[in-house]
């Protein structure tokens, strides 16, 4: 009963839109890979410069250190943060609403704030571990090639742990009361409860989460960004900086092209990887 | 919420364990707010003082009036509403009538469309900015208002595209075919039924669109480089250097940036994480 022809014209200008801001420079970033700054057809020579370049594979391990170590942790405390808001207790809502604020507030707030926070001489961080005598002396959090990279990590871990204690909060309260009933008339415990009810209910909820965190992490470069830009000595250089710089201050345009088809390469696999589980269970996604 | 199940007693945390978690995780959460707060109120000797002061004897108001009337905040706070409302609204337009589409209309291709709004939400900008930049420069738009609204549709578009199609799905079909029977067009049924159906679904695309907008700050980075169109968090960044990070200063700009977007998220809250929660996980 419904015309074919509609449907597509009421998508069209939405699709017009995506296609002109998004497929069009993908596209573009091909054909960029393959040209120089004057446009002529360089072949693979933009590949091979790229990842001749130094600073490639270190912006490599960065990567890969930045998203291992943020999602390990995002996924630990927001599923722990889960459970405590899924306890009833007086004040549980007030407590729900607080620990969404470093999530809602914008990056570059929390990024000059923590900055701000560490450091080096005047920095209440420093000082809280000094006085009780944790440290001997101040630490050069964000100077110190060694703390750098933790302590970005750990701030963005501050920052998106409460979108999955949310969204696993919210697996966690669709769990049906008669699992929870078997298992208390099997006489279990509140931690058995936790690992063999409320954890696998919620196991598709977070291997969704999981992924999407990736995704983000390789998206939201603005802690880093905003910190340090890449430094000190590259040590927190993550391949979106990377591409970033060799855009917009090296100028070389082909180069960073061939570098963001390399890194969009990943990143689609990872986008499709979430998709299919997305489509693999509809029913427990939800 | 418990009220049916209350007589089965279930196993729970123990009461210190809820008390300490509680309090540890509102202190790990609210303090860089408070520190900023309180950072933004104190003069310049006071902050660089150790040990630190933890609250001001007088608090002083400087570090605000120096934002507010010897800086370019309100410009950039300007700019940043502008470019946040015209970007959430135009991709709220367009998004009504493509999840309509998605959500009433079968026809060819529909899931590969589908998938591809939803992948188009989550590619990876520093991937696009290069050709992005490229393209608004032959334009003509780099540094104008309607080029960072553009290019913030890529943001705003598919994520609004997908939460509504998931709310106009959820609305009864019936309702709009007894309208058509009585002669109503497509439009009508769009306008006068499914709309005013979907008020909570399209505020909580608007309040997610509107903040994830305001909070941008890469986009923004590379396509507003003149004052007349940076956005706030362009502003911030750039106060750690114009000043020779006058701390102080940096903080209290902090707070004005925050303090729209809590109040926004405070009163709408609900929406916001109901939304949320619908445009994540649903497959």
């Amino acid at each position: 009963m419904q015309k074919q022809s509609t449907g597509y014209l009421f998508i069209l200008p939405a699709l017009m839109v995506l296609g002109m801001l998004i497929a069009y420079p993908v596209a573009y970033t091909g054909l960029l890979s393959v040209t120089d700054n004057a446009g002529n057809f360089v072949g693979l020579e933009n590949f091979r410069r790229v990842l001749a370049a130094r600073a490639t594979p270190i912006a490599f391990w960065n990567t890969l250190w930045w998203v291992l170590g943020s999602i390990i942790f995002q996924v630990l405390f927001g599923v722990m943060a889960a459970i405590l808001l899924n306890q009833n207790f007086r004040g549980r809502a007030i407590v729900r609403s607080v620990t969404l604020v470093p999530w809602v507030v914008p990056g570059i707030v929390a990024a000059t704030t923590w900055a701000w926070m560490l450091h080096t001489e005047f920095g209440i961080i420093n000082y809280m571990l000094t006085a009780p005598g944790l440290i001997d002396k101040p630490i050069g959090w964000l100077t110190n090639g060694n703390t750098v990279m933790p302590v970005m990590i750990a701030i963005n871990i501050w920052k998106m742990f409460p979108f999955v204690a949310i969204m696993v909060l919210a697996g966690l309260q669709s769990i049906p009361n008669d699992l929870y009933e078997a298992a208390r008339i099997d006489g279990a415990s509140f931690w058995e409860e936790v690992w063999y009810v409320m954890l696998p209910q919620v196991r598709s909820v977070i291997v969704a989460i999981t992924l999407l965190l990736v995704i983000w992490a390789l998206n939201h470069i603005t802690i880093i960004y905003a910190i340090t830009r890449g430094g000190p000595a590259n040590k927190t250089l993550i391949t979106p900086i990377q591409i970033f710089r060799t855009a917009f201050d090296g100028m070389q345009f082909g180069q960073a092209a061939a570098l963001s088809v390399m890194f969009f390469g990943v990143a689609i696999v990872i986008v499709f990887i979430y998709i299919r589980t997305l489509a693999s269970n509809p029913e427990e996604a939800r | 919420m418990s009220g049916k199940t209350s007589k089965l007693t279930r196993p729970g945390l123990p009461g210190w364990l809820i008390l300490v978690g509680s309090a540890l995780l509102v202190l790990v959460c609210l303090f860089p707010f408070w520190w900023m707060v309180v950072s933004s109120v104190k003069t310049l000797r006071e902050l660089y003082t150790v040990p630190p002061i933890w609250w001001p004897d007088t608090p002083t108001f400087q570090n605000y009036s120096n934002v507010l009337f010897q800086s370019n905040i309100p410009r950039y706070f300007l700019n940043s509403v502008i470019v946040s409302a015209g970007s959430t609204g135009l991709a709220l337009i367009l998004a009504i009538f493509a999840s309509y589409g998605f959500a009433r209309f079968k026809f060819k291709g529909k899931p590969l469309l589908q998938s591809m709004v939803l992948v188009a939400q989550l590619l990876p900008t520093a991937a696009i900015i290069v050709p992005l930049f490229i393209t608004l420069r032959f334009l003509g738009l780099v540094n104008t208002y309607w080029g960072l609204i553009l290019v913030y549709m890529i943001i705003t578009l598919p994520l609004s595209v997908w939460m509504l199609t998931s709310y106009f799905k959820n609305i009864p079909v019936e309702l709009e075919e007894a309208a058509i029977i009585d002669g109503a067009s497509r439009l009508e049924c769009l306008f006068r039924i499914t709309l005013p159906l979907s008020l909570p679904g399209i505020a909580s695309v608007m309040v997610y669109a509107f903040v994830t907008t305001w909070n941008e700050f890469i986009f923004a980075l590379c396509f507003a480089t003149d004052s007349s169109v940076k956005t706030l968090p362009i502003g911030l960044a750039e106060f750690s250097t114009e000043f020779n990070t006058d701390w102080g200063a940096v903080m209290a700009a902090s707070v004005v940036m925050t303090l729209p977007i809590a109040i926004l998220f405070l009163s709408m809250q609900r929406l916001f994480v109901g939304g949320l929660t619908a445009g994540a996980t649903k497959g």
